[in-house]
């Protein structure tokens, strides 16, 4: 099954442990739960060379309930994991700003990894529009 | 009566009034919308939505026609109107891709478009069985009208529209079968020509707004160069010149009117940093290119059937031969422009462009606003070929410009020699191949290497899988003929001339190549080209079953009046396959006189019959235009081809005959726009040989001293 | 290799602070090419890490897929006055750092 297929099929689980290759070398097969991540990404970008990406977790950030780390993954750059931030109590907000690259029209995802273990993802699709041309033969 | 440049009035939703029969740009209709595609009005008039780009293409009509044809409406009553780019946005994307490009508006689009239509009829029916309290099974709807049938009762779209508009969409809906078509598979009649005729039409170009003034521009004349300094000083006097608005890699005139503007920026002395290429020229990038043929490294594999030296060892006879094709300019007949206003924080753009959605995004980008603040006004466009999709260099320049003007509209148009010479090239390619024939005169190996650049590579700056570039060795790597051991290289080389998608991409020139060596392997084998190909193509594929439709219709084995000669060629093209055959004669002067063109295509299914024959014939203007005097070079860094003079295009009374063969064999949707080009070269070109003996391996034919009659 | 901070000057004991950085760098992906169809070869800024005096606070782990010029713009509860020291290595094991004071109230 193609990367982004098991992507889809993700996104439509609310519970449940499933084989994922692209989110368990993460996730170590743990469950993953829609929710608290909310990731910002334009609905279209005229390129895919820098695209404004920002990304926010619901969570107090006290010492017993943080995010430790927020990983972004791609479903169709040449490398899937496009960064992992590392947060911890002393962030006071979980909340990241970057610029990303994308190879072309795709969704990507946020996977929140919290300090009780648990795995929560958000996601957001962005059309590269530039890339529309060749979309298909590249997919 | 309106005049060609008559003022258009922005409303306060920021639509615009253009002929009645017109997709009225932006003027969403508020008239109940049964869904994103289908508006009814209580006249019963139809507004069915177009999404993609109108270039002369057509498919504005045909993705009308495949609404209307499940809507079960009546078509007289049907209008055209573009799906407005800021109600794309914040309906987050409603009508999915803009995109007219690729040959695939109406293959990609034909499902939903189809169901949207199936879903509209539905939901009409459901209304109107509601308003009689009849059970929905008993009501049917065609021609506009929704008919009870036990009871007889009748009711029209426009009656029922309002309520219907206020369902639910059905879950799922089920498409006619395409032989029970009545309004999508006819020849009618394109929504647009009335217009087009009477000079009703709107391009970019015709763009007018109150207070707006206009921007000439130059861009550096060696690609890659950057702007160094100008002189505005020596033009600021000049009648009419407003700003001189040197840019990165621009400079830019602005003026009360454009040939003020134009005349300026002639006079404007400017500095340009050329960026080290001024001294390339097309001999150093044949150069460049040769060294790619020969490289045994950097150098990657498109396709590896079995072992070539093996293969090529055990054949009887081994062929070799280098194929060329040049750079070729769009040269669509509107120059590169765009009319932008940027005006607190909102920006209104009127551009001729392929994707809609592209230009929204630039706009956006560019001028530094969210999405949901820019509008872009649609128009047809006065020829896209390629040029107004990948690339939307002139959409940003145009709201930089607008930016820097404060919030006076600008409308930037380029000059035709700017546009010759700022084109985004069809890339020159350079191919070697090698086959070895068995003692039949079958082919046992074949061999291509590619050495040309990468569109994808450095348009779209995208990464190419295992390095291959999939546009720059179609119709090598994916080639149809039974051959057991096929190797394809690509060693990507990438001069400083910039490149992009011309009309029919790859395939615009690949199959040239490959079709004239497989008759040189034919001719090798003492064979028929026809039937050598049919020998080598499996019985059970499309390229086989088109190529036996066009060469029957073209009457191959039969006699030809003495002089004439025919060539042959097939290949598959966007999902579609196309053979063609020419027949023409040679006189001593070398002055080619095509007797005769019949070009055949199996798309699968015909959407306008009327309009696939169109795309055909304009098609065989194109290529035989580009393939006769096509050829862009450069000195000094430099193109130097600028106009018309030096770029010819055909003129009407060279045009030969076309004949057009559709083989639509069902089961499947293929391009139209783009696979016509495909087959007319090698055909031609194989029948040159036929002629004359003498082997075409590159184009065009002016630098082999052929002319047109 | 440059970079630009943003950090405010000062703050209160106990306020979240936003900071943000811009480094000067490719991020060069591995797929494009020389003029003789070399490949350029992959370096991107892999691992980035923010220590406010001398505990790291944030730790980042870049691919191709950060846009060149990576812009980061994190969050950080000011404690006390000191520093935040910032500091990166690319693929050709090329390090960076960059700091800058803070006064805490």
């Amino acid at each position: 099954m193609r990367r982004r297929s098991f992507l889809v099929v993700l996104l439509g689980l609310a519970f449940g442990a499933r084989a994922d290759p692209l989110l368990d070398p993460i996730t170590k097969g743990a469950p993953v739960r829609q929710g608290r991540v909310k990731l910002e990404m334009p609905l279209l970008a005229d390129n895919g060379n820098s695209v404004a990406m920002k990304v926010s977790v619901e969570s107090p950030m006290t010492e017993s309930d943080h995010v430790r780390a927020i990983h972004l993954v791609s479903e169709r750059n040449p490398e899937a994991r496009m960064a992992s931030f590392h947060l911890g109590p002393r962030a006071g907000a979980a909340e990241i700003t970057s610029r990303v690259r994308l190879a072309g029209s795709q969704r990507v995802v946020a996977l929140a990894e919290m300090s009780d273990g648990s795995f929560w993802i958000g996601s957001a699709s962005v059309v590269v529009t530039l890339s529309a041309c060749v979309d298909e033969m590249l997919s | 009566m309106t005049t060609r440049r008559e003022f258009l009035k922005v409303s306060a939703a920021g639509g615009l009034a253009f002929g009645f029969h017109l997709p009225a740009a932006n003027a969403q209709s508020v008239a109940p919308e049964i869904n994103a595609w289908v508006v009814v009005r209580p006249d019963d008039t139809v507004i069915i939505r177009y999404a993609r780009s109108e270039m002369g293409q057509g498919s504005m009509t045909s993705a009308a026609q495949l609404v209307a044809e499940e809507l079960e409406c009546d078509w007289s009553k049907v209008r055209v109107e573009y799906a407005d780019t800021n109600a794309h946005v914040r309906r987050k994307r409603a009508w999915g891709d803009m995109a007219a490009v690729g040959s695939r508006t109406i293959r990609q689009s034909q499902d939903y478009l189809r169901k949207a239509g199936a879903g509209a009829r539905e939901m009409l029916i459901a209304a109107a069985a509601q308003g009689w309290n009849a059970p929905v099974a008993e009501c049917t709807a065609s021609n506009g009208l929704i008919t009870h049938g036990p009871s007889g009762r009748k009711t029209s779209f426009g009656k029922v529209a309002g309520e219907a508009a206020k369902l639910a969409p059905p879950k799922e809906v089920t498409l006619k079968d395409p032989k029970d078509w009545k309004i999508a598979g006819k020849p009618i009649r394109r929504v647009d020509i009335p217009d087009i005729v009477a000079g009703r039409i709107r391009y970019g170009i015709d763009a007018q707004l109150p207070g707006m003034v206009y921007a000439a521009i130059a861009q550096c004349p060696v690609f890659g160069g950057k702007l160094k300094s100008v002189d505005a000083a020596k033009i600021e006097g000049r009648r009419g010149v407003i700003r001189v608005l040197p840019m990165e890699d621009y400079v830019a005139v602005v003026a009360d009117n454009w040939w003020r503007a134009k005349e300026a920026l002639k006079e404007l002395p400017i500095e340009w940093s050329f960026g080290g290429n001024e001294s390339a020229s097309s001999e150093s990038i044949q150069q460049f290119l040769r060294a790619g043929l020969d490289d045994p490294s950097n150098v990657v594999v498109a396709r590896r059937d079995g072992e070539l030296e093996q293969g090529l060892a055990g054949a009887a006879k081994v062929l070799e031969a280098e194929y060329f094709t040049p750079y070729l300019a769009h040269a669509t007949l509107e120059p590169m422009g765009c009319t932008a206003v940027v005006k607190d924080g909102r920006v209104d753009v009127w551009t001729s462009t392929q994707n809609a959605e592209a230009s929204h995004a630039t706009a956006a980008a560019t001028a530094g606003v969210p999405l949901e603040n820019v509008y872009v006004h649609r128009v047809q466009l006065g020829g896209g070929f390629g040029r107004r999709g990948g690339s939307q260099d002139f959409v940003r320049q145009g709201v930089q410009i607008a930016k820097a003007m404060g919030s006076t509209p600008v409308k930037l148009l380029w000059t035709r020699e700017e546009d010759t010479q700022h084109d985004f090239y069809r890339p020159l390619s350079l191919v070697r191949m090698k086959a070895g024939l068995d003692a039949s005169g079958n082919p046992v190996a074949w061999y291509a290497r590619v050495s040309a650049p990468s569109i994808i590579s450095t348009l779209l700056k995208l990464p190419l899988k295992e390095g291959v570039d999939p546009q720059a060795v179609v119709s090598f790597a994916d080639q149809p003929y039974a051959i057991p051991v096929v190797r394809v290289e690509y060693a990507q080389r990438n001069p400083h001339v910039p490149v992009g998608f011309w009309r029919t991409v790859g395939h615009s020139q690949n199959p040239f190549m490959r079709e004239c060596f497989v008759d040189e392997l034919a001719s090798a084998a003492g064979k028929d080209p026809y039937e050598y190909r049919r020998g080598l193509l499996p019985a059970a594929t499309k390229e086989h079953g088109v190529l036996e439709a066009t060469a029957k219709a073209a009457g191959w084995a039969g006699p030809l009046p003495a002089g004439v000669h025919r060539g042959i060629a097939v290949t598959e093209a966007y999902g579609s396959y196309v053979a063609a055959v020419a027949e023409l004669a040679v006189n001593d002067k070398n002055v080619v006189d095509i007797k005769r063109l019949v070009l055949g295509i199996d798309c699968g299914h015909v959407v306008n019959p009327d309009n696939v024959v169109a795309q055909m014939q304009g098609s065989a203007v194109f290529m035989l235009t580009a393939m006769f005097w096509g050829d862009i070079t450069i000195k000094d860094g430099r193109v130097e081809q600028s106009n018309f003079h030096d770029y010819r295009m055909m003129r009407l009374r060279e045009m030969p005959k076309v004949e057009v063969v559709l083989a639509p064999s069902g089961g499947f949707w293929g391009g139209v726009g783009e696979p016509g080009q495909a087959a007319i070269a090698p055909a031609i070109c194989n029948a040159l040989f036929a002629a004359t003996g003498r082997r075409i391996r590159s184009l065009p034919l002016k630098n082999h001293g052929f002319e047109i009659a | 290799m440059a970079a630009r901070i943003q950090l405010p000057g000062r703050a209160r004991r106990g306020e979240v602070i936003r900071v943000g950085i811009l480094i000067q760098h490719p991020m060069e992906t591995g797929y494009r090419l020389e003029v003789d169809g070399r490949k350029v070869p992959k370096n991107v800024i892999r691992s980035f890490a923010c220590r406010y005096n001398g505990v790291e606070v944030f730790r980042a782990e870049m691919s191709p897929g950060i846009a060149a010029n990576p812009f980061l713009q994190f969050h950080t509860v000011a404690l006390d006055s000191g520093e935040l020291e910032f500091s990166w290595v690319d693929d050709a094991g090329q390090p960076g750092s960059a700091r800058e004071a803070i006064e805490v109230t």
